[in-house]
């Protein structure tokens, strides 16, 4: 593009976009409105995987040893399940240190065990696998080991928690998708109808000899902008009611940990705003194609 | 200038011929009305003469180019070098006369120097040289075609082509219209005005192509066929 047709596109896309005052609006409150939603929806998916990832990295297989087992078992036992390949970490826990624990959360009610003897705990390993789904397989296996006396890993509650954050993530990625596809449409339909308010104005664009890029260039300048306003503002939408919604959870849910604010907004001006002007240039190149056939 | 040899045109497949066998020759610095009961094909004819449509037999020459077999990416450049002027004059309503005949400058890639140098000067041709800045929708219907006539003269095109160009003014305006043709047509420019005005075409005397059903009924010199009709 030449330096005066570099300019006379940018000054026309600037102009048309103030010309057309009220379809400018419209528009860049469709990409808005679709994008705020996607915005939205792609926080709660944000954060519920993070709240699944982060159970998932706690669950625990916790390996009894029998008290019966000798020294040589039990360091035997111990380099089995350092050299298991599916096993993340391996910490051994003692019975005075899981009495400790248990005393700490349980205080008052182990008082009578206090410098007792009669430690009723077992000796244990503390197991994390790489794979935290793989809990269920490695705890079967584990538990035909010599010495062990019992294996657990809250096997009801680590299943169901999986099958239901598996079935969160598939409606979460299925209505994301369907709401790309309507906010593509929508703003294609709303791109199309500025370029057909426009066509007497191509038309004669047609007549005097200007190029079919000399055309296109301003419209997609426009609807880069338009999808560039359009991604922006819904991001400083979301980044206040983030914002809000991390003081209002740490101040009355304490427990639950949320994506922290700056990597919520990286993820989300990587998705948006090359959608949101993304689909501008596409819908502003390819809806007014029409238009150029004279 | 232009070279129609066995031109035939049809809009559907099969359809009639709206232009059936044409054959005429248009020399450089001509000014020709083609005239014709509406349906004659003078339309179609501009048409094929800007390349919005291509002959479906024969041939079509204009600048020494053969239509048909012109690329696409060519035709924008063909256009350059033919000004358009229409019945319904084809403005941009809510823009000013000077934006509206810059537009035109614009398109070939003229800097805003050479637009603010010459719009004034091609304002003052058609003779409004204090309306530049005015809104087209606030000028009248004669103001609104000489707007028309600045624009299709602004890049210097060797030839104008108008289609009814008075088709929507009253004989006084009309007549102003066509002395502006006129003078563009001494200054060098090949005309062609298809018309129903018939009282102007056997007023100016010039060469006139009579078309009756897309066939070529008449060509005259000197505006005899005007009688004709």
């Amino acid at each position: 593009m030449p330096c005066n047709g570099f300019f006379y596109a940018w000054g026309e896309a600037l102009r048309s976009l103030n010309r057309n005052k009220w379809m400018t609006i419209a528009s860049i409150g469709v990409v808005v409105v679709t994008l705020l939603m996607l915005g939205g929806f792609m926080l709660v998916h944000l954060n519920l995987n993070h709240i699944t990832e982060s159970v998932k990295s706690q669950v625990e297989i916790v390996v009894y040893i029998e008290d019966t087992a000798t020294l040589a078992e039990r360091n035997e036992l111990r380099e089995r399940l350092v050299a298991h390949s599916a096993l993340a970490e391996v910490r051994f826990v003692s019975r005075d240190e899981a009495l400790r624990r248990m005393k700490e959360k349980l205080g008052d009610l182990v008082e009578g065990y206090e410098g007792s003897e009669e430690n009723p705990l077992p000796d244990s390993f503390e197991l994390r696998t790489h794979n935290p789904e793989a809990v269920g397989a490695v705890a079967e296996e584990l538990a035909r080991y010599p010495a062990v006396a019992k294996v657990d890993y809250g096997k009801a509650t680590v299943e169901g928690l999986f099958q239901a954050t598996r079935a969160v993530q598939l409606v979460a990625l299925a209505l994301m998708i369907g709401l790309a596809v309507t906010a593509v449409f929508l703003i294609a339909h709303t791109i199309r109808m500025t370029v057909f308010i426009r066509r007497r104005e191509i038309m004669i664009m047609k007549y005097v000899g200007a190029t079919n890029w000399f055309i296109r260039w301003p419209f997609v300048l426009e609807g880069l902008l338009i999808g560039l306003f359009g991604a922006i503002l819904p991001l400083a939408g979301l980044y206040y009611i983030y914002r809000v919604s991390l003081d209002w959870v740490s101040a009355n849910l304490m427990f639950l940990t949320l994506v922290p604010l700056p990597l919520v907004m990286v993820e989300l001006s990587k998705y948006l705003i090359p959608l949101g002007t993304g689909l501008g240039i596409l819908g502003s190149a390819f809806s007014m194609d029409r238009f150029l056939r004279v | 200038m232009i070279e129609a040899e066995g031109l035939y045109y049809c809009y559907e497949k099969n359809g009639d011929y709206v232009l059936n066998d044409l054959n005429f020759k248009i020399d450089r610095g001509e000014f020709v009305f083609i005239i014709g009961a509406s349906g004659a094909g003078k339309s179609t004819l501009f048409k094929l003469i800007i390349r919005e449509i291509v002959p479906v037999k024969g041939t079509l020459k204009v600048f020494g180019h053969d239509l048909a077999r012109m690329p696409r990416y060519r035709v924008p450049y063909l256009r350059r070098n033919i000004g358009m002027v229409f019945q319904d004059f084809r403005l941009l309503e809510d823009r000013t006369a000077f934006d509206n005949i810059a537009f035109a400058m614009q398109v070939t890639g003229a800097s805003s120097r050479e637009i603010r140098r010459r719009v004034p000067y091609v304002l003052e041709l058609v003779g409004l040289p204090d309306k530049a800045n005015a809104k087209v929708c606030d000028l009248s219907g004669g103001e609104q075609q000489r707007i028309g006539l600045a624009r299709a003269i602004i890049n210097r095109p060797a030839m104008i082509i108008a289609d009814e160009p008075t088709g929507n003014l009253d004989p006084e305006n009309s007549y102003e219209i066509m002395n502006i043709l006129r003078s563009f047509n001494i200054r060098g420019t090949t005309v062609l005005v298809a018309t129903h005005n018939h009282e102007m075409v056997k007023l100016l005397k010039k060469r006139v192509i009579l078309l009756d059903k897309g066939r070529l009924a008449a060509d005259e010199a000197k505006g005899v066929s005007a009688g004709a009709l």
